[in-house]
């Protein structure tokens, strides 16, 4: 490929303030009275899948798969070594913190391997790969906040290097706290958005209603 | 892709503090596993690779302001940095590999000076760019137990582009209560020193490092080259390997076709001796036929270091090419796995061009990444 051709965003899913966006329609408002569970349940039933595996996934893995489930319906992924650059602040913390509650019980000290597992940032990333068994390489960075600035040349990089199709890349930041801040977006030679920093920042700053 | 070259590196190990003399003791044969009593850790004695905290006290690094795993890390880069002069300047890129931090932490703060929020992984990041005055962030990745290995691949990457001439890699991790109840809740701890692709193999010894790599995309004397890589996932299950090592025979195959290389000299796998990983490597090394190649595990001399062992593993690997020689793979007696791997049983010299490092994880992820002797 040509280095200098640009690559497009072709379809991106945010989950914020409890809302869910899909290429920038909203696609389930605002409940900003749901605790985090309870409202990842209603964006899993709102895809109207059946994947009881779901259940079993702490809260990142829960956020990653539906945002890509949401993105594969845009753009099918299923098969492809379509790679993965995830990134977050919070690494795996809400299971970081579930595996410590347990170890650090003064009355009823365990640990289980339920929870350990999740308790990598990359585990989501595993996931959505079962789920649409995508073969192919699996990268989970670490940032203080969403960068672009970072994503942007690396995820083009990529594609112009290897040949590739499309990638998924994005930020997918769910804290110990119950909040949830997720854009996850496919990156590929045809589109019309382009895939710049400042193209991010507008997706990721935007108020959608 | 441009050839990116490792120039040198810095391994601060329970066998000690630098590489040449954690070669010497790999050469004497010398392992950093022993089992030890640490209420403090564990809630039973473990077997595992620990750095001595006497010799930690020891270091030029400030105990009052970092964490025990900041100062290692600090300390590895620090060596890196005073023996190549390397510039920490805009043009020099700083990559973390570490899979859990300062996890120790959390829920069991330490106190002082030192804030709960080391507990996150940028916070940490943070201190080591302060401590040597880097003008932008680290990159952080946190890949499970492929992380050392990948954050090379990741390093070669950032270095296509021209924002960076050169590139830092650190890895490290520390054992804490929080990791080893982790690994004992899956039952994938052995409390004897570990015997990866052994018949009688039943679990991982867990290790500590802090290692540090410079590279760029200028040849120098003596500098080891990158010459290709292939990562890819399972997609099979989170916390076992496919039984048809599907993400690493994919790997594989395309570190070699990047690489377009004749013949391989050395694999330095994984080898954790779990039953299911060195089954899956064996498996995976069968389907595209390099069982003949030697090949070894370095986890019984420094144990499981996580973060850091895909990083370390391959350093000592680059040490192997060039000095010339294949070690032992330690713990190795009984063939123990469907397909019959070639397990260095003793030291050996040996001319060697090519090696190819191996490293799976947790997420289904792999990665294999081949070099030259230059």
């Amino acid at each position: 490929m040509n280095p200098m051709q640009p690559v497009y965003i072709t379809a991106f899913c945010i989950l914020r303030n409890r809302q869910l966006v899909v290429d920038g329609r909203v696609v389930l408002a605002n409940h900003s009275g749901l605790s985090l569970g309870d409202w990842l349940k209603s964006a899993y039933q709102q895809l109207g899948m059946d994947y009881p595996k779901f259940y079993k996934m702490d809260a990142l893995a829960k956020a990653t798969l539906i945002a890509v489930e949401w993105i594969s319906r845009t753009l099918p992924v299923a098969g492809t070594n379509t790679p993965l650059v995830f990134s977050n602040y919070s690494s795996s913390m809400v299971s970081d913190d579930r595996h410590a509650a347990g170890i650090y019980d003064p009355d009823d000290a365990s640990a289980s391997p339920g929870v350990f597992v999740y308790t990598l940032p990359n585990i989501g990333m595993g996931e959505v790969s079962i789920r649409h068994q995508l073969h192919s390489e699996n990268v989970f960075f670490i940032f203080e906040r969403f960068t672009p600035e970072f994503l942007v040349p690396y995820v083009t990089g990529m594609l112009e290097r290897e040949g590739l199709q499309q990638v998924l890349a994005g930020w997918v930041e769910v804290g110990a706290d119950g909040t949830c801040d997720v854009l996850l977006y496919a990156v590929s030679r045809h589109g019309k958005l382009p895939h710049t920093i400042e193209q991010l920042n507008a997706l990721y700053n935007k108020d959608y209603e | 892709m441009k050839p990116v070259y490792l120039h040198g590196d810095h391994i601060l190990s329970p066998l000690g503090d630098g590489s040449q003399v954690n070669f010497a003791q790999l050469l004497e044969g010398h392992s950093g596993v022993h089992v030890h009593d640490r209420p403090d850790l564990h809630t039973r004695p473990i077997c595992a690779s620990l750095i001595n905290d006497a010799e930690i006290s020891g270091l030029a690094e400030p105990s009052e302001d970092y964490t025990r795993l900041e100062r290692l890390l600090i300390h590895a880069v620090q060596a890196l940095v005073s023996r190549f002069d390397i510039p920490m300047d805009h043009k020099t890129a700083v990559i973390l590999s570490t899979t859990k931090g300062n996890i120790g932490l959390l829920r069991h703060p330490r106190g002082g000076s030192i804030a709960g929020s080391r507990v996150y992984l940028s916070q940490l990041a943070t201190q080591i760019r302060h401590h040597f005055k880097l003008p932008h962030d680290l990159v952080v990745l946190s890949n499970a137990c492929i992380s050392g290995a990948l954050a090379l691949s990741v390093a070669r990457q950032l270095l296509q582009g021209d924002q960076y001439q050169r590139a830092i890699v650190v890895g490290g991790d520390e054992l804490s209560h929080f990791i080893l109840s982790g690994f004992d809740a899956f039952q994938a701890m052995s409390d004897e020193p570990c015997c990866p692709y052994d018949r009688d193999r039943i679990g991982i010894n867990l290790g500590e490092a802090a290692v540090a790599a410079y590279l760029s995309t200028e040849r120098r004397a003596g500098s080891i080259a990158i010459l290709g890589a292939g990562s890819y996932n399972d997609a099979n299950h989170i916390s076992g390997p496919s039984r048809t090592g599907e993400g690493l025979y994919r790997s594989i195959q395309t570190a070699l076709t990047e690489a377009g290389v004749e013949r391989l000299d050395y694999i330095s796998a994984h080898g954790t001796a779990t039953p299911y990983n060195d089954e899956m490597e064996a498996v995976a090394l069968g389907r595209v036929g390099l069982t003949e190649i030697p090949l070894n595990s370095l986890k019984g001399y420094y144990g499981h270091t996580l973060g850091a062992s895909g990083l370390l593993e391959t350093l000592v690997g680059c040490h192997c090419l060039r000095e010339g020689i294949l070690l032992k793979s330690p713990g190795f007696e009984h063939v123990g796995t469907s397909v019959r791997l070639n397990i260095i049983t003793e030291h050996r010299r040996a001319p060697l061009d090519t090696f190819m490092k191996l490293a799976s994880g947790f997420g289904g992820t792999n990665v294999a990444i081949i070099f030259r002797n230059t």
